[in-house]
């Protein structure tokens, strides 16, 4: 499974707990209310687990976390950057 | 200048320092006289299009300068404001609208969708100012750019300060949410305490990280105003980062924080506070729920500069009591005081029968004078009980609100907070009645027994998770119920688990044993991501 659907999966079936939900790649997460706070917490620890990578306190930004696509783009430059 | 009404403090200082910053958001400002000027404008469309005095207008937007243009313009109308969660279920926000009868409602673009979805309910909205799409039903719709248009001098209503001036919704333990009404005369005692209490003036900047439908919010913007001070209004999303919210701090130069503990203990684990200029902040004020005292004293250790106040009253009360923390002893972490009542309140404190209890002794907490609500919209059975009335002279009554809050008053002098009498309870700052959570997991058709309550969440809050013994032959899951839920709860009131069982553990008298379902719940979380 490719990044996004990865977060796309986890995102609906673990924070929405709908696994048929629509949710688009370039959706705000945010203004959708589908991410509150303990929500970005599962989040970030998810993705450290699954992408093996560590996601320090202060790349938790909206600008990180605003979409699929985001968080996506963010991975990426992480990836390189590792 | 006199001040009767939220609007008067507005109005003076447009006079006095009109190019004062009075509103921010993301960079944008509305000066003194911009803001005085828009919401006339505003509020004379309101009135052009059939608001009258005592109506309610409900704002269903995303916060925004408009979000302080909105409650001012509809005040200023002679109506009564009505925050709607934007983040709430339409059916929800349609509940709402239908049971204070608004015909009105302001709004903004980025919500059409949803004001699509509410206006498939039997609601009976007339005018919509925010969103241009026609919706057709006779629904008239304005953009702001429309409502600023007109006139910009104030209406003269003829306003006094036992008009309603805005109603807060919260959980309602019957199943649907309930609407505190509050008065200019409530919510503009509680301003004035405030400003003189943490000596609010002109230069200070005032953080609003509550939504509108908190009533951290009427701090924000109504002390600020009184004040002549400035409001920061920080959008929902950066609420939910701490690295955005410690740089905002920073870059707004923020001098006055007030938010729920929850949202300063994440600024002070990941915001990264320590890395900030912080000089302009010399208050931090924390209210909705009890701050867990070691994270506090971290807190309070790594800004040696800065003063710390807790702020406690139920929403019925604005504000009730405060407590000026100055230090805590290292070595324990009973819980901080809520202190004493503020200026312009009566306490007392009684028994089961309404008798004063003798000082140092249990009792619920009972609160007179001028930040008391005027009652709950449309719930004259409940209005009948809230109240205690002692008698007075001259055969009249001196009327109390029952917070329902249990306290004890400690060798100081000073409150301290001992639970609640119902089963009302906090959530990371939200206020959630277990009971409306239940009624709600019983609305679907599969559930025979339902079983909600609370779990620790290892930062001194609670989460909510729930059981559920389905109807025999029923098929149920978590997800299904979830779905239910969320059609008609906010998000903070869905249960972080939902087990569905066979059969609920009984005590010996048969009752549902709530406990031993709690520390099942507690086992089964532990080790999971909520226990973070």
């Amino acid at each position: 499974m490719d990044r996004k659907a990865t977060l796309s999966s986890y995102i609906k079936d673990e924070i929405m707990r709908n696994p048929k939900a629509n949710l688009r790649d370039d959706e705000d997460l945010l203004s959708a209310g589908i991410l509150d706070s303990l929500a970005i917490l599962q989040l970030v620890a998810f993705i450290e687990e699954r992408f093996k990578i560590k996601v320090p306190d202060e790349d938790v930004v909206f600008e990180n976390f605003q979409s699929i696509d985001a968080l996506s783009r963010y991975l990426e430059t992480q990836k390189e950057a590792g | 200048m006199y001040r009767f009404l939220l609007t008067d403090a507005l109005r003076d200082w447009a006079e006095k320092t009109p190019d004062q910053p009075a509103v921010r958001f993301s960079g944008q400002s509305l000066t003194y006289a911009e803001l005085e000027a828009r919401t006339n404008s505003a509020a004379r469309l309101l009135i052009d299009q059939g608001v009258q005095r005592g109506d309610r207008v409900g704002i269903f937007m995303n916060k925004s300068l408009e979000s302080a243009v909105s409650l001012y313009a509809i005040m200023k109308a002679g109506a009564a404001y009505v925050p709607l969660d934007p983040f709430a279920p339409p059916q929800r926000a349609a509940y709402v609208i239908q049971n204070c009868g608004i015909r009105h409602l302001l709004s903004a673009a980025s919500r059409a969708g949803q004001v699509y979805e509410i206006l498939k309910e039997p609601v009976e909205l007339e005018c919509l100012v925010g969103v241009e799409q026609v919706f057709g039903r006779g629904l008239r719709s304005f953009s702001w750019e429309q409502a600023y248009a007109g006139p910009s001098n104030p209406p003269d209503l003829r306003l006094t300060e036992q008009d309603l001036a805005y109603i807060l919704y919260t959980s309602g333990s019957t199943g649907v949410p309930k609407g505190i009404m509050h008065t200019h005369r409530s919510g503009l005692s509680f301003a004035e305490w405030a400003v003189q209490t943490y000596d609010l003036v002109p230069g200070d900047r005032l953080s609003n990280h509550a939504p509108l439908h908190f009533d951290l919010s009427t701090f924000d913007f109504f002390a600020g105003a009184v004040a002549g001070a400035t409001t920061t209004i920080i959008p929902e999303a950066l609420t939910k980062f701490p690295a955005n919210l410690s740089q905002l701090i920073e870059q707004e130069r923020i001098s006055v924080w007030y938010s729920v503990p929850f949202a300063l203990i994440q600024l002070m684990e990941r915001g990264g506070l320590e890395k900030r200029d912080l000089s302009a902040l010399r208050w931090i004020l924390f209210a909705g729920e009890v701050f867990p005292t070691k994270h506090l004293r971290q807190l309070m250790a790594l800004l040696p500069d800065i003063r710390f106040s807790n702020l406690f009253g139920p929403t019925e009360t604005n504000v009730c009591t405060f407590y000026h923390v100055t230090q805590i002893p290292p070595d324990t972490d009973e819980p901080i005081p809520i202190g004493k009542a503020c200026a312009n309140l009566e306490d007392l404190v009684v028994d089961d029968h309404d008798r004063p209890v003798p000082p140092g002794e249990a009792g619920e907490l009972l609160m007179r004078g001028g930040v008391v609500m005027k009652g709950y919209w449309g719930m004259p059975e409940r209005n009948a009980v809230c109240f205690y009335r002692r008698p007075a002279p001259g055969s009249f009554e001196d009327v109390f609100y029952r917070t329902g809050d249990l306290v004890q008053l400690d060798p100081e002098g000073n409150y301290r907070y001992l639970g609640r009498k119902d089963r009302q309870i906090k959530t990371r700052g939200y206020r959630v009645e277990l009971d409306e959570v239940e009624v709600s997991l019983h609305s679907h058709a599969g559930v025979f027994e339902a079983a909600v309550y609370t779990v620790p969440d290892q930062q001194g809050s609670n989460l909510i998770a729930a059981s559920v013994v389905p109807h025999p032959g029923a098929e149920l899951d978590e997800p299904t119920l979830v779905e239910h839920l969320k059609s008609r709860l906010p998000f903070y009131a869905i249960p972080v688990r939902i087990w569905i069982m066979n059969e609920f553990p009984r005590t010996s008298t048969g009752k549902i044993n709530r406990r031993e379902l709690q520390a099942m719940a507690v086992q089964n979380l532990n080790g999971s991501e909520f226990q973070i």
